[in-house]
Parts: C-alpha cells; sequence; structure tokens
C-alpha cells in the first residue's frame, strides 16, 4: 500500500524560498490536489519528488524509503512516475517506442545481447510490446501503436504521457497541469482515464491543476499552496470557499 | 500504385546489392578501393551517428577513436603477429574502454563545450601517436603488413573489399538492432530530454557512456580496416579536419539514422571523386554541396530519400 | 624575466584568441549559431586588405579599414544570404552550413589569389624592440594586446548604451517580447554579425604580419578562439575575452616549461578539466530549464 509522505519541505534558491515547511500526503487510491497562483511552488514541490531538485530541508519517504537522497531514475524505479507540463516525446520515433521506453527499467538484457539479436532480447521485446498495447487500450488509443510520435495531437500526446508512466509501474503519479491546453472533450477524456485510476486502485496521485472543475469532480483532498507556504487543506468544497485561498488567487491580478 | 512502389523499392535494393556484391570482378582497382573506403567511413558514420545522432552528444574528436583502431590492429598485427580476427575485434574493445572513460568527463558538457572536450580528445590523441615514437613510428609513419588469418593473406585489393563489406554488413545488421531495443530508445530519450529519461528509469549518465563506448567500438574497428586497406597510417591524418569531416558526413547523410550513415559515407567518398574533373574548384564546389544540402535538404540525404518516397 | 616575456606573449596571442572568440560569442549569443566559418571570412577579409595595399598606393591603415569594413559587410552578408533563410532548422544543420561557407572561402581564396605565403606588412615591422625592465618585448604584441583591450572595452559600450546593442541583447534573450517592442528581431542579428566579421577581420589583420598572410592562415586560430570563448564562458564577452587570454598565457607557458610538442596538447586536457569542474565555463552561467 504506497504510501507517499512529504515533511517539512523547504526549498530555497539563494535568498528565495521556494517553498516554506510543505506537508503532504498521498495513499493508495487517493487523488491529492495541489493548487495555488502561478508561482506558488507546486512544479518545484513536484520536483523535489521527482528528485529533479534538491530540498534545502525536510523528509520525503515512500514507503518508508527516503527519496530525497535519491537520484531521479532511482526514485522514478521505485515507482513514482512523472507526467510534465508539456509532453516530452521522441517525435522521430513512434508511439510504441514511446512507451517502450517506460519498460527499459525491467529490461535485462545488455548491449552485447542487442547488438547479436539474442533471442531474450527479442522475447523481452515482444512482452513490452504486448504490455504496451495494454496500457493504449486503457487509456483509449488501441490503435496508434504504429503512428509517428510527431504526429500526435496534443490531446492524445498528453494521455501518452499517463500512459506512459502507466508502463513505468507507477504506484505514485505525479500529474503537472494534464489537462492544460487541452480542449473539452479533450479535458472530458482525461478525467475520465484520471477517475478510473483512482478507483482501479493501486496508485496514489498528486494532481496539480488550474482547472477547478477537474479538481473538484476528482480530488479527495486539496493542499493549496502560495508562496511557498500551505494556506489551506481540506476537500475540494472546503478548500474552494476559504476565503484565504480566494485572497491568494485574486491577490495575484 | 503502392505495388509499383514496392517493386520499384525491391528492384533497386537488388541491383545495389548486386552491384556490391560483385563488384571486384568487373571493376578495376581504384573503383574498388573507393568502395572499400566507402564501407569503411559507412562503419565510422554508424558509429557516430550513435553518439551524435541517437544520443545527441556532439563529438568533433572522432578521428581520435579512428586513430586508436587503426595504430591497435596495427601494432597487434605487427608486433604481436595476430591474425585479423583478433586485431580487429581487440582494438574495437579497446577503444570500446577508451569510450567509456573518455564519457566521463563528457558526462555534465552540452554543445559547444562538449564540442571542444571531445576535440581536446582528438587532440591528444594525435599528439600522443606523434609523440609515442618508440610504439608508433611518431611522425615516421607506420607500414602496416597485410591481414592475415593463418595461412590466408589478405594481400588484393578484393580481398580486402570483402573483408570490409562483410564488417559493414554485419555491423549494420548488429546496428539496427541496437536502434530497434532499449538502448536504442534510451539514447533517443536521453537526447529529447534528460529530464524525463531520468523520471523514465533511465539512467542518463550510464546511456551516455553506451553511447561513448558503442561508438567507440564501431570507428575503431572501421579505423583498423582503414589500416589494413592504405598499409600505411601517419598521426598526420588523423586531426581536426578530419574529425570535423565526420560529423559532416553523418549531418548530411542524415542525423540519427543507419541508412543515413551508409548515404553520408557514399557522399563524402564519392562526391570529391565527381568534383576532381572540375577545374581548380574541387573545394569550391564540395563546400557549395555542403550548403546546398543542408538549405535543400534539412533532414539530410536520407530524409530527402524519404520524401521522394513518400510523394512518389 | 624569461617568464615574464612568455606572459606577455601569451597574453599577444591569446588577445587574438579573445578577438576570435568575441566574434564567435557575439554571434552565438545572438543567433544561436556557432560561426564554423568566422576564420575564413577573417582571412578573406585580410586577404582583401592585402589586395588593396598591393593594388593601389593607398596608407596601410586605409587598407587596413577597408579590409575591417569589408569584414563586417562580409558578416551581413553571410547572416542575410546563409544564415537567415535556414533559421528554425536545427543547429546542426547551420553548423555544417557554416562549414561548408568555411570551406567555400578558402577554395575561393586559393583560387583567386593563389595558395602561396605572402608577407603581410604592418606599420610596426621596422618598429625596435620595446625595452622595459631589462625585457625585449616585441612592439607587435603590445599592438596586438592594447588593440585586443580597446575591441572589449569598445563592445561592451556599444552592447550596453547603444541602442542598436540593447536591442540586439532583447533580441538574442527574448525575440517575441523584443519583437513587441518594435525591435526587428533581422536587423539585430546583422548588427550582431557585423560586428562578430568585424572582431574576426581585427583578428586577421593583426595575425598576418605575426604569422604571413596564406589561405591556412586562420585554421588554428579559429579552434583556439573557440577554445578560450569555452575555458571562459560563452555567456559573456568578458568571460570569452579572459578565457581566450588565458589560453593564450598557458599555452605559452606549458609549451615553454613543460614539453614544446606535447604543449597543445596538454592545454587541452587543462580545458577538459576545467570543465569538469565548471561545465560552462570558469565564467559561466549554468542555465537550468524550467520543467
Amino acid at each position: 500500500m504506497p504510501c507517499l509522505e512529504i515533511r517539512g519541505l523547504t526549498v530555497d534558491f539563494g535568498g528565495i524560498h521556494a517553498l516554506k515547511e510543505v506537508s503532504l500526503s498521498a495513499r493508495t487510491g487517493q487523488i491529492v490536489g495541489l493548487i495555488g497562483p502561478n508561482g506558488a511552488g507546486k512544479s518545484t514541490l513536484l520536483n523535489c519528488i521527482s528528485g529533479l531538485t534538491r530540498p534545502t530541508e525536510g523528509e520525503g519517504r515512500l514507503d518508508g524509503t527516503d527519496l530525497f537522497s535519491l537520484s531521479p531514475h532511482a526514485i522514478s524505479r521505485l515507482g513514482v512516475g512523472r507526467v510534465f507540463q508539456h509532453p516530452e516525446i521522441m517525435a522521430d520515433m513512434t508511439v510504441m517506442d514511446n512507451l517502450l521506453i517506460a519498460r527499459n527499467r525491467f529490461l535485462k538484457y545488455g548491449v552485447l545481447a542487442e547488438l547479436l539479436g539474442l533471442p531474450q532480447v527479442r522475447r523481452q521485446e515482444a512482452e513490452s510490446r504486448f504490455a504496451a498495447e495494454q496500457v493504449l487500450m486503457r487509456i483509449g488509443l488501441p490503435d496508434i501503436g504504429g503512428i509517428h510520435a510527431g504526429s500526435l495531437p496534443y490531446g492524445h500526446r498528453k494521455l501518452l504521457e499517463v500512459g506512459r508512466s502507466l508502463l513505468l509501474g507507477a504506484t505514485v503519479l505525479l500529474l503537472d497541469e494534464p489537462v492544460a491546453g487541452l480542449n473539452e472533450h479533450e479535458i472530458d477524456r482525461m478525467a475520465t482515464l484520471l477517475a478510473e485510476l483512482r478507483t482501479g486502485g493501486g496508485l496514489a496521485v498528486i494532481l496539480v491543476e488550474h482547472n477547478m472543475g477537474l479538481v473538484s469532480r476528482l480530488c479527495d483532498e486539496v493542499v493549496v499552496l502560495d508562496i511557498g507556504k500551505v494556506i489551506a487543506r481540506g476537500t475540494p468544497t472546503e478548500v474552494l470557499n476559504d476565503p484565504a485561498v480566494l485572497l491568494a488567487y485574486l491577490g495575484e491580478g | 500504385m503502392a505495388d509499383a512502389k514496392k517493386h520499384t523499392g525491391r528492384a533497386v535494393v537488388v541491383l545495389v546489392g548486386l552491384v556490391v556484391l560483385t563488384a571486384p570482378f568487373w571493376m578495376s582497382g581504384y573503383p574498388v578501393y573507393v568502395l572499400s573506403l566507402v564501407g569503411i567511413f559507412g562503419l565510422v558514420a554508424i558509429g557516430l551517428n550513435f553518439l551524435t545522432g541517437y544520443a545527441g552528444q556532439i563529438s568533433l574528436g572522432h578521428a581520435g577513436f579512428f586513430a586508436i583502431g587503426a595504430y591497435t590492429t596495427a601494432l597487434l598485427t605487427k608486433k604481436a603477429g595476430l591474425p585479423f580476427v583478433l586485431s580487429l575485434p581487440l582494438a574495437g574493445v579497446f577503444a570500446t574502454a577508451v569510450g567509456a572513460v573518455a564519457a566521463l568527463p563528457a558526462l555534465r558538457l552540452k554543445n559547444l563545450y562538449l564540442a571542444i572536450a571531445t576535440l581536446g580528445f582528438g587532440v591528444v590523441v594525435q599528439k600522443l601517436l606523434f609523440e609515442w615514437q618508440s610504439l608508433t613510428g611518431g611522425g615516421a609513419g607506420l607500414e602496416v603488413p597485410a591481414p592475415r588469418l593463418g595461412p590466408i593473406v589478405l594481400s588484393t585489393a578484393g580481398h580486402m573489399y570483402y573483408l570490409i563489406l562483410a564488417v559493414v554488413i554485419l555491423g549494420t545488421w548488429a546496428a539496427l538492432n541496437i536502434a530497434r531495443t532499449g538502448s536504442g530508445r534510451a539514447m533517443v530519450m536521453v537526447r529529447e530530454s534528460e529530464v524525463a529519461a531520468g523520471c523514465l528509469g533511465i539512467s542518463v549518465a550510464k546511456y551516455k557512456v553506451i553511447a561513448f563506448s558503442l561508438s567507440g567500438f564501431y570507428t575503431a574497428i572501421a579505423g583498423g580496416l582503414y589500416c589494413y586497406l592504405v598499409r600505411y597510417i601517419n598521426p598526420e591524418s588523423f586531426n581536426i579536419h578530419m574529425s570535423i569531416t565526420f560529423l559532416s558526413m553523418i549531418v548530411i547523410g542524415g542525423l540519427g539514422t543507419i541508412p543515413g550513415s551508409l548515404l553520408g559515407a557514399v557522399f563524402y567518398v564519392l562526391a570529391p571523386e565527381l568534383f576532381r574533373g572540375i577545374k581548380d574548384a574541387p573545394g569550391l564546389v564540395f563546400g557549395l554541396s555542403l550548403v546546398v544540402v543542408m538549405v535543400l535538404m534539412p533532414k539530410g540525404l536520407w530524409g530527402f530519400v524519404g520524401r521522394l518516397w513518400r510523394r512518389a | 624575466m624569461f617568464f615574464f616575456s612568455l606572459i606577455i606573449g601569451g597574453l599577444a596571442s591569446g588577445s587574438l584568441y579573445a578577438m576570435v572568440g568575441i566574434a564567435i560569442v557575439l554571434v552565438l549569443q545572438a543567433s544561436d549559431i556557432p560561426n564554423f566559418a568566422q576564420g575564413e571570412m577573417a582571412m578573406f577579409s585580410t586577404f582583401v586588405g592585402y589586395w588593396i595595399l598591393q593594388q593601389y598606393n593607398v596608407s596601410w591603415w586605409s587598407a587596413v579599414l577597408l579590409s575591417l569594413l569589408f569584414a563586417a559587410v562580409l558578416g551581413v552578408a553571410v547572416q542575410q544570404l546563409v544564415i537567415r533563410p535556414l533559421l528554425g532548422r536545427p543547429t546542426m544543420n547551420l553548423v555544417i552550413a557554416t562549414l561548408g561557407l568555411n570551406i567555400v572561402l578558402h577554395s575561393l581564396a586559393g583560387m583567386i589569389w593563389g595558395n602561396e605565403t605572402h608577407v603581410f606588412p604592418s606599420p610596426l615591422s621596422d618598429a625596435l624592440p620595446l625595452n622595459v625592465a631589462g625585457l625585449t618585448i616585441p612592439p607587435m604584441n603590445v599592438f596586438i594586446i592594447l588593440v585586443g583591450v580597446a575591441l572589449i572595452l569598445c563592445l561592451t559600450f556599444i552592447i550596453r548604451k547603444t541602442r542598436a546593442g540593447i536591442a540586439l541583447r532583447a533580441a538574442s534573450q527574448n525575440q517575441a517580447v523584443a519583437r513587441l517592442m518594435g525591435i526587428s528581431i533581422n536587423r539585430a542579428f546583422a548588427v550582431a554579425w557585423g560586428l562578430g566579421g568585424l572582431a574576426g577581420g581585427i583578428a586577421g589583420v593583426l595575425v598576418a604580419p605575426v604569422l604571413f598572410l596564406d589561405t591556412n592562415m586562420m585554421g588554428l586560430l579559429l579552434i583556439k578562439g573557440f577554445a578560450g570563448g569555452v575555458l571562459g564562458g560563452l555567456n559573456s564577452l568578458g568571460g570569452v575575452f579572459a578565457g581566450g587570454l588565458f589560453l593564450g598565457v598557458i599555452e605559452n607557458l606549458m609549451g615553454a616549461y613543460i614539453s614544446g610538442s606535447f604543449g597543445e596538447a596538454l592545454v587541452f586536457l587543462l580545458i577538459i578539466g576545467v570543465l569538469i569542474v565548471a561545465p560552462e565555463g570558469v565564467f559561466g552561467r549554468v542555465r537550468t530549464r524550467k520543467v
């Protein structure tokens, strides 16, 4: 039962407090929303969990394992999946290749075996391909495996990124504005997928979003950041009616 | 319509294959030599493409790996009397180790900084070869005996051509294997976004080292074949100019593609031959051709072929 | 004493590296392209100056001035005719295009002026060596150092205080915003390439009297210019300048005290060593990308 626990997270960038004493936790089957005006430190928080930024102070544990001393690739191998604001896909490769990259951590063959075209390589590739096809079905895009990834529309790219994290075997999913830039239909599709992931169990999700409708619909708990500090915490209804939260958003204009 | 395309494609491949397989029987010595060079540079291009095309790590020092391959093979043959089936792979393995070590300082470097660091690598290798006269003969160069395997001596142009052809076919097949599997994908992801790669469980450092090592391996094997082909090597030729030439070759051919590597080699060896006839201006026309190809074919020759193919 | 004369000599060659480095960085900062044709562009404009000097009865200074004018115009021409059409393409493609241009200019120069070596005069060729505190210093070295310093000061002034310079900085930092402010990106880039060509041309006319004028004159200088820039850090003119000077001095010292022939290789090993510790040069700022 994966459990992500962040305590007292502080990040200083040469005098600027990007984050101050932030605490957060997420359990399996839970979607925790992380909202706040621009520059509040939401992406910084995700970056700390992913290992891309070193915190100045604080503790972060995934099922008791200390995250903040690990490299990004070690953290992702523990099961922390990251979906970035702007999809980072290999445009010159196929959708299938873009998914298969997530299976690299499970592959048990080396460069020499690849060069020689040994049977275990072919076998593991076939297994990976099968798993990838399953994920494509799960995200609702069963037939796009052979398509050139560069030609995918933006909405599909974002779904692909979520799929990639699933294929990675993520038990914790860090989503950075998954519906930003999507039209209504695409938002709905993403929301349905995320809802399914939540009911399907097995995943703890931290969702950074500006789309409050999505936040209300999906999140069990919402944490509000402003200028690096937590200013509110509770259910979506509680938080979205909190005057301090409204002030933080209105005050930024 | 699609059928006609497929048939034409097959016909072209078969024709080229036939020409390539039978060349020494109906071509004279010089064209066979030129084709041998194409094969050698094709291997270099594949090697460099792993590093610069796939993994996105620019190298202006690959003449260094080429030289390491050439000299290691030459010395193993000359001083240890090894057959080519041992000298070539051993040279490759040595270069792989050098590549792995050379990768370490390069892990945090990008763009021009990486370019200059790799340039430095090439300069250091060249200088070492010049200065270590007792081993390499220094500026006087080194004569290379013909490659042998037991009683078999590959003494003619035709022999060398087939050895090179065999290595190129094997090397291309192996390279395609890499491109299609975990390492190929990982290298491209490292190029695309080191950050995202890390978050997908890929060790960026590991794959940069793999890219350098693999690249060194292919380029060194090519260097070994080169020393057997030309039978005399001198540190003078493994210079910055050669490294820059290698880089141009893969960009012209098609960065990050294996057919592009081979096409780039074809262009690089054959173009000067074509321009040789133009009085006084082989360099001029060649330089212009570089600019023209870059203007008209942003994805290189292979990309252009692909575009023509899709439009047909 | 010998040590100090090595330093002075090193500062002189370092100034030349710095000038080439500045030419490269001006263009790199503006259009994000390393101009591999810079060396031969400078060689070409120096030949033009030499030709003017030979053909017409003008003073050395007039010939050089015209040569520098040509260098600046050549820079702009290259930017307008070769670079501008290729904007938006992958950087590698542009690099190879400049490499092609390098070869073209090299060949053209050979075709026009031949491949022999020429003596390029300088007003200081007959000047007596300076005698400072017991040291014999070639006046050319002093002149080169002074020109280098003057160049960096002038360029820094231009970049910081003039409208063209400020426009250039805006254009290189954020094209979208610069456009909104009414800055012509094209004009800003043309200025950068013109200034770059000028800096390269200055290096050319200063190196010609020392190394003799031939088509291969600038080849190694270009590489050293890049190397010095990388050493100091490609973010700033000052960094590039310092890097070039440092490279010249270290090269001289290593060549004299450690090993003449291996000196060059050692310098590169040093650069690699510096880069391990400072991946973007001594004075470079590591730019982080927002994710």
